[in-house]
């Protein structure tokens, strides 16, 4: 993936929020996108998918064509349980891995109920196994882990790098040691004022079945994001 | 809901009533003016039944300009959220429109329809065809975006999916709108009787109009609210129903 010399600004915004921002991420794998709040995290994301035009600069999946967009706050229609939307909106050979990833992410107890009776981590996984049934070939997760625990979100986490080692994941989060544990690249996005607007780190990039990585590698990569940012 | 609609009916109407009796006996007005208790109430042994009648009349035309204005203020909703240009003509328009008194078209449609079932209907499902559109209007037109971003972004967006989410994440909206604009259904069926129909307790209004004979208004009047608040109480458990049957699970 590649982003050259973008620039935008939102309409009637006083300043640029990105200025000749540019960054390459290898293929498949999980990585990052980490900044402060406010900084563009998802603004970036949303242009990445397509979900936002009208910006200068050029952005190439490199033939990744599917590319979803995810975040924390999306919501099930309520008129069903989260089960039958699953269901309906997955295609048919990916039922097994449904029931699969829900019992994995934890949701096994739940899926018969409805969205609004769930609790916010439960809402936040249900939404991230509908995307993760869906054909994709680059995921960006906007804080879609937000309000579930550390272990379960660790769980999930080795659980996706295990089931779709061949696609790509862009995982926005605001948590250091999440990302430099688990994260293969991590683009620390930077004001616009700040040059250049993005760094790229390298993270520990654990692995579903690996050895816990080594206490100084993690540390290094904690102390080059937090230093980047 | 029932109780508590026909209490609070029963108090507006005998405060009224009582205003009445007040102007009534500090003024000495005479008995042709504002009937006695008494006369009120031979009237309304002589007459409930008649007005009954009438009034069940004027609520079936009520119920069924109401039922056509909610299709078609749907149906126009639905469209004009295709595009910010359509909603927005059929906004102006719809406040433009809806800015002409009724009793200042009312006439026009009389002449072309005639004083039949079909101009009463009209008339009714003018008078509360705007209030609805235009609420529907701004339910389907606003995006919930939390609930469609998954579809547009895996391209299964329809535009009955649309309008269903929509619906469903408004019912409570629509459910208000829908029993606010049934009170103007009413009245816009009697002002359409009184004007110029054969038929309904308007037409028996204009009646006792022309006789000078209040009490048999008031009569009416009693019956009218009523049946109104009985009608309002229906559709209050209808959509209550319906929310409670769709969001529980």
């Amino acid at each position: 993936m590649e982003a050259r010399q973008l620039s935008f600004r939102y309409p009637n915004a006083t300043g640029d929020l990105f200025s000749d921002l540019s960054f390459d991420l290898p293929g498949a794998g999980f990585h990052a996108l980490f900044g402060p709040s406010g900084v563009g995290k998802t603004t970036l994301a949303r242009m990445l998918t397509g979900e936002i035009r009208g910006f200068s600069g050029a952005i190439s999946l490199n033939g990744r064509r599917r590319a979803l967009y995810t975040y924390n706050l999306e919501r099930l229609p309520g008129w069903s349980s989260v089960r039958r939307h699953i269901e309906e909106t997955a295609p048919a050979a990916t039922h097994a891995r449904a029931e699969e990833l829900l019992s994995e992410f934890g949701m096994a107890s739940c899926v018969d109920a409805r969205f609004s009776r769930l609790s916010m981590g439960q809402q936040n996984r249900a939404n991230l196994v509908r995307y993760l049934l869906q054909e994709f070939d680059l995921l960006i997760m906007d804080e879609s882990l937000a309000n579930v625990d550390e272990l379960t979100r660790e769980k999930i986490i080795l659980k996706i790098k295990a089931l779709f080692p061949a696609r790509c994941f862009l995982y926005i989060s605001h948590n250091v040691a999440e990302v430099a544990r688990f994260c293969d690249r991590i683009l620390v996005l930077r004001g616009a004022a700040k040059s250049p607007q993005v760094i790229a780190v390298r993270g520990a990039d654990l692995e579903p079945q690996g050895a816990a990585p080594p206490p100084e590698r993690l540390e290094r990569a904690m102390l080059e994001i937090v230093h980047a940012a | 809901m029932l109780l508590r609609r026909i209490y609070q009916f029963l108090i507006i109407y005998f405060l009224g009533i009582a205003l009445l009796f007040l102007l009534k006996y500090s003024l000495g007005l005479s008995d042709y003016v504002v009937p006695s208790p008494g006369e009120i109430g031979r009237t309304a042994a002589r007459y409930a039944g008649p007005y009954v009648l009438a009034v069940l009349n004027t609520l079936a035309v009520a119920v069924l300009g109401h039922l056509l204005s909610i299709g078609l203020a749907t149906a126009v909703a639905i469209l004009g959220r295709l595009t910010a240009w359509v909603g927005s003509f059929i906004r102006t328009a719809s406040y433009n429109i809806q800015a002409y008194p009724i009793v200042a078209v009312a006439p026009i449609i009389f002449i072309l329809l005639g004083d039949g079932l079909s101009s009463r209907l009209l008339i009714a499902a003018m008078i509360c065809y705007f209030p609805l559109l235009l609420s529907f209007i701004g339910i389907f037109s606003e995006p919930v975006a939390d609930i469609e971003h998954f579809y547009r972004a895996t391209r299964r967006m329809t535009w009955r999916l649309e309008v269903k989410i929509r619906a469903f994440e408004n019912l409570h909206k629509i459910s208000t709108v829908v029993v606010g604009s049934a009170t103007m259904a009413v009245v816009g069926t009697i002002v359409a009787e009184f004007i110029a129909a054969t038929a309904g307790i308007g037409y028996s209004i204009r009646i006792a109009l022309y006789q000078s004979d209040l009490a048999k208004i008031l009569v009416a009047l009693f019956l009218i609210g009523v049946g109104t608040s009985l009608y309002l109480v229906t559709l209050e458990g209808l959509g209550n129903a319906l929310q409670k049957r769709l969001k529980s699970g």
